[in-house]
């Protein structure tokens, strides 16, 4: 019986985590969980191991006793070696990882594919990991490399990424003036001048959402919280400039000037 | 298709006409119950995939922040695993049911050393990431590999193969040997957990008795419809033993990632042998597959000495939350915990070699 059980919650498994997959790509909301680069390769995989699932339960309506049999040998083993000494304790906690599997399982199949939340921004920290020049870069080219070659129209192109990674370079308020900037993301705390700062970051993802590293800008705006509160996304344009803040380390920030709320865009992650 | 022809030649040989038909009888029959069978596939698929578009696309924040990051953490981990689990349980399906019996085993050098180095070097052919290694390993077990020689190609398939030397190398090109000293140090450490293991005079004892059992069962079949029936069985019996724990274990990385704050782990620096330290747990807690630990780490790569990030380079792909938990499928609780503290001490001081010399 439970040597069936585990056969079928296997496959159910499998099957519900292969769906949720196909699903995902199908909608768009895949890039939520890896990086767009292993899509293809998910969606093929995904596929041949739906046709297996398929093959599996036709196997299995066929043969329904096979297990059973395995279980026989199995047992014989058993006294084998150990005169049947299994104690409680594993079944115990196969019993467990099994629940815990099958309610995870459920969720996937129920709930709906979300973004990480400023939650996660906050608990990884902004800006902590110094991603400067050369880091992430075999993928996206470096900003500064960016940055030496581009017109000026071509700034409001750039990104969250982008920005803080030259922030990282470059303190001199030269290098920015004049430089249009038209960024969204969403807002996250600043630690630095809690008040009348906030960062307005993006999660950059090199593999899946589990390195997912907060990456801001930090955006000056007096008593911001009667406006906004953390998460929100929006759409800010203006320049940097030196920081009016005395209490904050930062001596380059964004001041905005038009901000405006959006919804969430579809590809929430930078990569 | 291959057994109805199978089946009609059995039938038509030398029999009289009555009997042919009513076995011709028969075999459609079979026929039509496979394709009932199949029938039941497709509509059990569908359901669930049913189920899936009817599902709300949104909650409206009835779960708190917190608790949906935690899915949508464990959720990619299961996912970026998933095309490799499927690769690797194929893949132990060919070794398995499709290359003739011992065929590996006996294609190997009979000297232990050198066919210890030819294993750890099967990676390069059969290129799959540590979460679909498991599944090959027990293949290449049931083939009649010892299992200290098994536990070698667990340990040296995720480093040494062409994908993640190669993502290694864009991340880090031959910048203070950090890509050397992965291969070098992964390829060492296989070779010495297969030395070291190969010297338990009792190799069954080293696997759990569940595992040991299924591989003592004969093959009996030979036919190619039996072998597509065994296939299915196989993939079913991995996927029975494989998916409850990488859920689990990609929950419990998941959990740790929201409770540990990863300022924590940074804030250890650059300090040669708690830097060293630091990445290993990283390594052990985050559980990221070997093909793209490089792309990871490399943030970290400025604060951290290069010898601490050669550490999470070799630990990682061998030593983490979600590896253990699969590991414990087939291997008994105390060889686990032997292989690990044999790793970690092998990584560490690979480690603070680099950070010496480089």
């Amino acid at each position: 019986m439970w040597r069936s059980y585990r056969g079928w919650q296997g496959l159910g498994l499998i099957a519900v985590s292969l769906v949720a997959t196909l699903w995902f790509a199908a909608t768009g909301r895949l890039t939520l969980f890896i990086h767009p680069r292993y899509v293809v390769f998910t969606v093929v995989m995904a596929s041949v191991g739906l046709l297996l699932v398929i093959a599996a339960i036709a196997d299995r309506v066929r043969h329904p006793g096979s297990d059973e049999h395995e279980h026989e040998h199995e047992h014989e083993h058993e006294h084998d070696r150990h005169g049947d000494q299994r104690s409680v304790t594993p079944r115990l906690l196969s019993a467990l990882v099994s629940a815990v599997a099958v309610t995870a399982g459920l969720a996937l199949l129920l709930l709906p594919a979300t973004t990480l939340s400023a939650a996660t921004a906050q608990q990884r920290a902004v800006n902590v990991a110094p991603v400067g020049a050369g880091a992430f870069l075999p993928i996206s080219g470096s900003a500064a490399a960016k940055a030496a070659t581009a017109s000026t129209a071509s700034f409001a192109r750039f990104t969250v990424q982008d920005w803080s990674s030259l922030l990282r370079e470059s303190t001199d308020p030269s290098f920015y003036s004049g430089k249009p900037v038209d960024v969204t993301g969403f807002i996250s705390a600043n630690p630095n001048d809690p008040a009348n700062s906030f960062y307005l970051s993006r999660f950059v993802i090199t593999c899946c959402a589990v390195d997912a590293q907060p990456l801001g800008v930090p955006v000056s705006l007096d008593n911001w919280k009667s406006r906004f509160v953390i998460g929100q996304w929006l759409r800010v344009t203006g320049g940097f400039g030196s920081n009016p803040s005395q209490k904050s380390s930062e001596s380059i920030v964004l001041l905005p000037a038009a901000i405006i709320k959006v919804v969430e865009p579809n590809e929430p992650y930078l990569y | 298709m291959s057994f109805q022809l199978e089946q009609d030649r059995a039938a038509g040989k030398g029999k009289p006409l009555s009997a042919a038909r009513s076995s011709l009888e028969a075999s459609s029959r079979l026929t039509r119950k496979r394709s009932w069978a199949l029938a039941i596939g497709v509509i059990g698929v569908g359901t669930i995939f049913a189920v899936r578009a009817l599902s709300p696309t949104s909650l409206g924040g009835l779960l708190p922040a917190v608790a949906q990051d935690l899915l949508t953490l464990a959720y990619s981990v299961i996912i970026e695993s998933l095309p490799f689990v499927v690769l690797g349980i194929a893949l132990s399906i060919l070794v398995q049911v499709w290359i003739p019996d011992r065929f590996i085993a006996r294609a190997l050098p009979k000297n232990l050393i050198l066919r210890r180095i030819a294993i750890s070097l099967l990676g390069v052919l059969l290129p799959v990431c540590e979460c679909g290694n498991l599944p090959l390993t027990r293949g290449l077990i049931a083939k009649g590999l010892t299992v200290s020689e098994s536990m070698t190609f667990l340990l040296a398939a995720p480093i040494v193969n062409p994908i993640t030397i190669l993502t290694t190398y864009q991340a880090f090109g031959f910048s203070n040997g950090i890509l050397v000293a992965r291969i070098a140090g992964g390829f060492f450490v296989a070779n010495l957990v297969g030395w070291l293991f190969s010297r338990h005079p009792q190799q069954e004892n080293l696997l759990t008795s569940d595992f040991a059992a299924s591989c003592r069962i004969p093959d009996a079949h030979h036919t190619s419809t039996a072998r597509l029936r065994q296939s299915t069985r196989l993939f079913a019996r991995e996927a029975s033993v494989i998916m409850p724990v990488l859920f689990v274990g990609a929950l419990v990385a998941a959990l740790v990632q929201v409770a540990v704050p990863r300022s924590v782990l940074v804030s250890l620096g650059s300090n040669p042998l708690y830097g060293i330290l630091a990445m290993m747990i990283l390594a052990f807690v985050i559980s990221v597959c070997s093909n793209v630990d490089a792309f990871f780490i490399l943030p970290f790569a400025s604060t951290f000495l290069p010898g601490s990030i050669v550490a999470f380079l070799i630990f990682g792909p061998i030593v983490d939350i979600k590896m253990l938990t699969m590991m414990r499928t087939t291997f008994r609780g105390s060889t686990i915990v032997q292989l690990s503290v044999v790793v970690a001490l092998v990584s560490a001081i690979i480690g603070l070699l680099v950070n010496y010399v480089a």
